[in-house]
């Protein structure tokens, strides 16, 4: 990533490929406003999302913060 | 004394021709462009998608208002608003989730008969290893004609990435971008 992350989308799109999550409210990315996508696009098809199972917030920050982490002892 | 020069233009309604010393085109450019839309990807990912299926709204940038009826879209299907000869661009903001090299291919893909999709416009674009080059804009077009709304339809695609690239979305940037220009009719 070019800058350093700084939101949880940064940590969902590293969580799991394709387009697997969606927001009820895209102008307010919040963890409570999180859902998951019903179907997403794979060789010209719709088809069922592999993941089934929203993480839990914690998890997600957890993961941004090791984003962070490493970005911030790559980039100094 | 000798008529050296008429003005035409106000003798006529309508076009005056070229070689009359008019435009050829109506006043007002009536007959200009009727209808402009843009939709954009509001949320990242990573991987393909083929096609793209969520994620997608018209634009509402405060600079951004459609002309004329715009498109429908539902699960990443677009429906044109008409029949007519549409311009349209596809144009995507990757960078690199992880430093690493990848090739992955825009498509605007176009069905005829509303069931099967034909890759009009595949385009290519590539990450490289190195950090100068993990970032880029990519950009393909095609021209769509529109004979039947109900059965010719476009929808967008990123075939071929790993889990390396990312296609940035975002809800109030134009990053990853479909444009539509009705250029007239079919």
């Amino acid at each position: 990533m070019h800058k350093r992350p700084n939101h949880i989308e940064d940590a969902l799109i590293v969580l799991h490929s394709k387009q697997w999550f969606t927001w009820t409210d895209s102008k307010n990315k919040i963890y409570a406003n999180l859902r998951l996508t019903e179907k997403v696009g794979v060789n010209g098809e719709l088809v069922d999302n592999t993941v089934t199972e929203l993480p839990t917030e914690s998890a997600v920050n957890a993961k941004l913060k090791e984003l962070q982490d490493a970005w911030d002892a790559a980039n100094g | 004394m000798a008529l050296s020069k008429i003005d035409v233009a106000n003798m006529l309604t309508g076009a005056t021709p070229v070689a009359n010393g008019g435009t050829a085109l109506t006043s007002g450019f009536a007959n200009g462009v009727t209808m402009a839309d843009q939709w954009s990807l509001t949320s990242s990912f990573t991987t393909g998608a083929v096609p793209i299926a969520s994620n997608l709204e018209q634009d509402d940038d405060p600079s951004f208002d459609p002309l004329g009826s715009s498109m429908t879209q539902s699960s990443g299907i677009f429906t044109f608003p008409s029949t007519g000869f549409y311009y349209v661009t596809f144009s995507i903001s990757t960078e690199a989730s992880t430093l690493a090299a990848d090739i992955f291919f825009p498509i605007i893909q176009v069905t005829i008969n509303n069931s099967d999709y034909d890759d009009t416009a595949y385009g290519i674009a590539s990450q490289t290893n190195i950090s100068s080059g993990h970032g880029q804009q990519s950009t393909i077009n095609a021209l769509v004609d529109v004979t039947n709304t109900t059965n010719v339809k476009v929808r967008f695609s990123i075939d071929g990435a790993s889990s390396n690239v990312q296609f940035n979305g975002d809800s109030g940037r134009r990053k990853t971008y479909m444009t539509f220009i009705r250029l007239g009719d079919t």
